[in-house]
């Protein structure tokens, strides 16, 4: 087992390699000086060369790659052009926030797809079925930014149930600061459910035809049990996959989410680095991502022999 | 950036459902192309003429979904939008299952150097975040419906070129290609006569995804303030700009997501229909 | 391990996982004391005065530091830390008396020492001052020497007169060449934090959330009222928290609900959902910006000034500065802003829009319809809608403009390299016009950002900084105006309003036309 999570990551790394020279080089084609943005318009050329020089802007590319990788790899991620945080720190604080959100609304809208596609399932073309396969598509048609405004509108502004401002830090009221994320996680749960629930449904479809199904309840069995450790488990593990691509793709796609609520995650950050050309950030940005993305795919890889019997682990 | 891994088989729906999809998604869909036909001949106003006298008026008679923050018609913008967000997504599917299909079917056929090759570069792509990729392609060209359609299809090339190459590498041991190969066929012909049919279907599919996404992602950037330049119209973009108008001006947020949620509808529906009409087997 | 077990495991970890995020960001008790809290769209760059600095970093900075003069409300130099000054005949010897009774925030007294230390540190090329290029070749006067003949006293020789010499001073882009006291700094000399003598002093700076200032207990204000950044500056909270809010909206509800008591800085267009409501008061002070479309005098087809004089015919500024500031802004021909001192009867009429005239010079240049790209950006609003009124009334005339939006970073650039047809462009507040003349006038092979290239308004430029006499001045100001008129390497449009809505409960707040926050002499009730 350790072995194989091992040659995994191992085998990761050219990808990862690739990523880093990527973004390196992309990010540095993109017009625009951070010196320049640093200092504002009417710096002169003596104070632009002197902070460039400060930087470590001015020396050739190669060399700023390697001495770049050269720390990354002794995981010190440099610091920020923009505001001088290290950059390490500065993404690990962001990605808690991202994660809390990402992490409870990926798991309610799990928890509500495998109940709501398992049962549309269990009582096909009902009404039931319609209903759920009804929403579920519904939902998927709907532009997450749009729906956390319409939301925002609502619940913030014409009913002021809850607030409008992007974040309370927690040190201030971990009450307040919860309900600052109300909104969020509930617009990525809504988001998120449509398209898990109709995987859910697919591969429920799929199992309650299965032989051992039928042979399950032609011996008696109470459907309950029949439905909860006979099929679920088994068709549960495709939509696994999918949640853990989910959970990959959100670390990018949060960003919209996070600009409408005006939280200090993640994505955000991603998106402002490359917006003022903070090169050390986005950079830091990617890696960790790309990383995240890998590691999260090898943790669902992993937990797939517990739901499909069938597969097992090389 | 949603539907990066190529997901597809994710709608089995069943007869009636078939239907019902087609019922709901065929008027949707009639619509939006009834409102892009009639918006090349004809719009109430001129979309980016301004009216600096009568900004933010709400709908009323002389204008149906009523105007913005500089006067111009919301209606005619919406009708303009639709034709500009759907070429944008009509073209990056076009772009992405192009090259994605020709790549995929390389990786999947000759195997060995160029598919590891292939896949590494593709996995590379997909560890890009999404909206960081597209942001900074956009950054680099500058802002235009082509950079746009560039970042997109860059960013949805690789599903294509994974569902084709799996789809490719499923059929490429079976027996009828092997009769191709001994009986002599190169292999353009092996290709283009027995794997291209069959990787059709579901490319096609996946196509009908592919829209709804490229079209969401459009938005999504749109609102980031890094799609369609200004003063063209997009939905995304009517999107972004009414954020401060938010709460005096409600109806400037809700026209252009109900179009884009509307569009979504119809496509995802019909996608669903046509999934299901081409594979017989999947239905019960 | 069974399934079921396994589940209930892996769902355990998560929410351990959970609840340890959270708990990781709780920390600290409530600050006790009264906090007035106002705004930021963006986090400052620095706590370094005068160095990495944008206008929130200047605004925050100068709460904590002073420097030996200040600015009026009218831009003249008043005394701060130099209770006087005189000047030699030549003009060229400075001899301040500093004030007796000042003291920094770590308690030491303000003495020549200090002053000598600070002035020096801010002319070494490697602290990188704003203002280090003024006292350069090519600057306003080189500085011979700096020396303290008593403890009380500082005089600063110049190799020539220089009445430009305490406004330079003065500038806050340049921290108001602020005080600092040797401990600012750790032994190598790298940047630790600002000791400086202002009526507040540096708290904790959380980036991207907030930064807070604390009262100074030991603060000796100067008698009289508050004028600009001059006066008497009593801190009448405990702490100052400026919240980083990006986005409006947010901030609006902040300020209504009551999480926000000073929010500086609304858009026009945020004015309607706050005005009438009876819990919040509005201000509008008229500031010294400038909102301006640059044109590149060196591009082959606006090089000819019949098409320039074209596209300024066909801008109604009147129309446009009401529509886009929504009646809170001035229009203005003229690069000096409508608060400052010296716009009179030559700078206030406005260019009539004539499209017919428009269109005969159109022809008579030979426009045949070509596309001129009008770059922009998004980070000001007020910048952007500019391009887009703009791009809509030179279209009645036929001309075609391409609006080319860029990100912040991409438009500076542009700017400073002058890789543009034309710009659209702001200009934060300039105390002086001759500062806001300098923002256009300059030699494009030295400063390409400058638009207006001619050797004679390079000439009247350095009239202006020659003589202190204020009827002088506005001589020299007006010739420029008519040639920036006629020529049109530029065309201004508008100085805005500052708006700021506060709390019922907030009392003395007010901006000035620096458009600079100012939390001293603001209370709660």
């Amino acid at each position: 087992m350790l072995s194989y999570i091992l040659k995994r990551l191992a085998l990761t790394l050219p990808t990862l390699s690739l990523v880093s020279i990527a973004v390196f080089l992309l990010i540095r084609l993109i017009p625009g000086d951070p010196a320049l943005v640093l200092l504002g318009e009417g710096a002169d050329a003596a104070a632009l060369a002197g902070l460039r020089a400060d930087l470590g802007l001015d020396r050739p590319l190669p060399l700023q790659f390697v001495s770049w990788l050269q720390h990354a790899l002794r995981g010190d991620l440099g610091r920020s052009i923009v505001s001088g945080e290290p950059v390490a720190g500065l993404i690990l604080q962001r990605f808690g926030l991202t994660a809390v959100v990402v992490l409870i609304a990926v798991t309610a809208a799990t928890v509500i797809a495998a109940i709501a596609g398992l049962l549309a399932a269990w009582r096909r073309n009902s009404v039931i079925d319609l209903a759920v396969v009804g929403t579920a598509t519904v939902v998927l048609a709907i532009p997450s930014f749009w729906l956390g405004l319409l939301l925002l509108l609502l619940f913030g502004l014409k009913l002021g149930w809850l607030p409008f401002v992007g974040y309370i830090p927690f040190s201030e009221s971990a009450l307040q600061a919860m309900l600052f994320l109300v909104l969020p996680v509930v617009t990525l749960t809504i988001t998120e459910s449509g398209v898990l629930t109709r995987m859910m449904r697919s591969s429920s479809i799929d199992v309650l035809h299965l032989d051992y199904v039928t042979h399950a309840r032609a011996k008696g069995l109470p459907e309950r049990t029949v439905l909860v450790r006979h099929v679920f488990p088994n068709a549960f593990a495709p939509t696994l996959t999918l949640v853990g691509l989910t959970l990959g793709h959100l670390l990018g796609g949060i960003a919209v989410i996070e600009t409408v609520f005006t939280l200090p995650g993640l994505g955000r950050l991603m998106v402002d680095s490359v917006l003022a050309r903070d090169y050390p950030v986005v950079q830091g940005c990617l890696l960790f991502t790309a990383f995240v993305y890998v590691l999260v795919n090898l943790v669902v890889d992993l937990c797939y022999p517990f739901f499909d019997p069938r597969v097992t682990a090389r | 950036m949603r539907g990066r891994a190529g997901h597809v088989g994710t709608g089995r729906i069943g007869l009636r459902h078939i239907g019902l999809s087609a019922l709901i998604g065929i008027p949707l869909i009639g619509a939006l192309l009834l409102t892009i036909g009639i918006g090349l001949f004809w719009m109430p106003y001129d979309p980016i003429a301004i009216d600096l006298a009568h900004p933010l008026g709400a709908p009323a008679l002389r204008h149906w979904f009523g105007t913005d923050q500089f006067g111009r018609d919301v209606l005619s913008r919406s009708m303009l939008g639709a034709r500009i967000s759907v070429l944008i997504a009509l073209a990056t599917v076009v772009v992405a299952i192009t090259v994605g299909t020709a790549l995929g079917l390389l990786a999947g056929y000759l195997r060995g150097w160029t598919d590891r090759l292939l896949m590494m570069i593709t996995d590379a792509v997909l560890a890009f975040p999404g909206i960081l990729l597209a942001l900074a392609l956009i950054a680099v060209l500058g802002s235009s419906d082509g950079s746009i359609i560039l970042a997109l299809s860059t960013a949805y090339t690789p599903s294509v070129v994974r569902v084709v190459r799996a789809t490719v590498l499923s059929i490429r041991e079976r027996e009828f290609i092997e009769a191709s190969r001994s009986a002599g066929d190169s292999s353009l012909q092996t290709i283009s006569r027995h794997i291209l049919p069959n990787v059709l279907p579901p490319v096609v599919v996946l196509a009908t995804s592919l829209f709804g996404w490229a079209m969401l992602s459009e938005s999504a950037l749109s609102f980031l303030g890094v799609g369609v330049p200004p003063p063209a119209p997009t939905w995304g973009n009517m999107l972004s700009e009414s954020r401060p108008y938010m709460d005096i001006a409600g109806w400037l947020s809700i026209v252009p997501g109900l179009c884009i949620a509307g569009t979504l509808l119809g496509v995802n529906l019909l996608g669903d229909a046509l999934r299901d009409w081409l594979d017989p087997r999947r239905q019960t | 391990m069974a399934r079921s077990a396994h589940l209930a495991h892996v769902l355990g970890t998560l929410a351990v996982s959970g609840a340890l995020a959270l708990g990781c960001v709780c920390s600290q008790a409530v600050t006790a004391g009264t906090m007035l809290r106002a705004r930021f769209k963006s986090d400052i760059v620095s706590t370094n005065p005068g160095t990495r600095r944008d206008e929130n970093t200047d605004a925050v900075l100068l709460h904590v530091v002073e420097g030996l003069v200040a600015s009026r409300e009218d831009g003249s130099p008043a005394p701060m830390l130099a209770s006087r000054w005189t000047v030699s005949a030549d003009g060229r010897v400075y001899t301040f008396t500093l004030r007796p009774d000042v003291v920094f925030h770590n308690g030491a007294p303000l003495t020549a020492a200090e002053v000598i230390w600070s002035l020096q540190r801010y002319l070494k090329p490697e602290t990188r001052w704003r203002c280090f290029a003024e006292f350069g070749e090519h600057g306003i006067a080189q500085v011979l020497s700096i020396t303290a003949p008593d403890p009380h006293t500082v005089v600063i020789a110049l190799d020539r007169a220089a009445p430009m010499f305490l406004t330079t001073l003065m500038r806050a882009d340049c921290g108001g060449t602020g005080i600092l006291h040797p401990d600012s700094v750790d032994a190598d000399g790298q940047w630790r934090a600002p000791i400086g003598t202002g009526p507040f002093e540096m708290g904790e700076w959380r980036h991207n959330q907030f930064i807070e200032l604390n009262r100074f207990a030991r603060y000796s204000p100067l008698p009289g009222a508050r004028d600009g950044n001059a006066g008497g500056k009593h801190a009448l909270v405990d702490h100052v928290r400026f919240l980083i809010i990006p986005d409006s909206s947010a901030a609006r509800a902040a300020l209504i609900r009551g999480s926000l008591d000073v929010l500086d800085n609304l858009a026009a267009s945020e004015l309607t959902g706050i005005r009438g409501r009876p819990d919040l008061r509005l201000e509008r002070v008229p500031i010294l910006d400038c909102y301006a479309l640059l044109i590149q005098t060196h591009d082959p087809l606006l090089s000819d000034v019949r098409l320039r004089k074209a596209i300024a015919l066909t801008i109604d500024t009147a129309g446009l500065t009401k529509a886009i500031t929504w009646g809170t802004g001035t229009a203005d021909n003229s690069p000096i802003p409508v608060a400052s001192p010296f716009y009179g009867s030559v700078e206030a009429p406005l260019r009539q829009p004539n499209l017919a005239q428009a269109r005969r010079l159109l022809s008579a240049a030979g426009y045949d319809g070509q596309a001129i790209q009008l770059t922009t950006s998004r980070r000001d609003p007020q910048m952007f809608d500019a391009a887009v009124v703009i791009q809509a009334m030179a279209a009645q005339a036929g001309i075609h403009l391409d609006i080319d939006t860029v990100d912040w970073p991409a438009h500076l650039s542009r700017y400073t390299v002058g890789t543009y047809q034309l710009m659209m462009q702001s200009f934060s507040a300039r105390l002086d016009p001759t500062l806001s003349f300098g923002i256009f006038i300059g030699d494009k092979r030295e400063e390409p950002r400058k638009v207006w290239d001619t050797p004679h308004s390079r000439e009247l430029l350095k009239r202006t900084m020659t003589s202190a006499d204020p009827a002088v001045r506005q001589v020299v100001f007006d010739e420029l105006t008519r040639n920036f008129v006629d020529e049109v390497p530029a065309v201004a449009l508008f100085s805005s309003s500052r708006l700021s809505a506060v709390r019922s409960n907030v009392t003395g707040y007010r901006n000035w036309s620096a458009a600079q926050q100012r939390l001293w002499g603001v209370g709660l009730n």
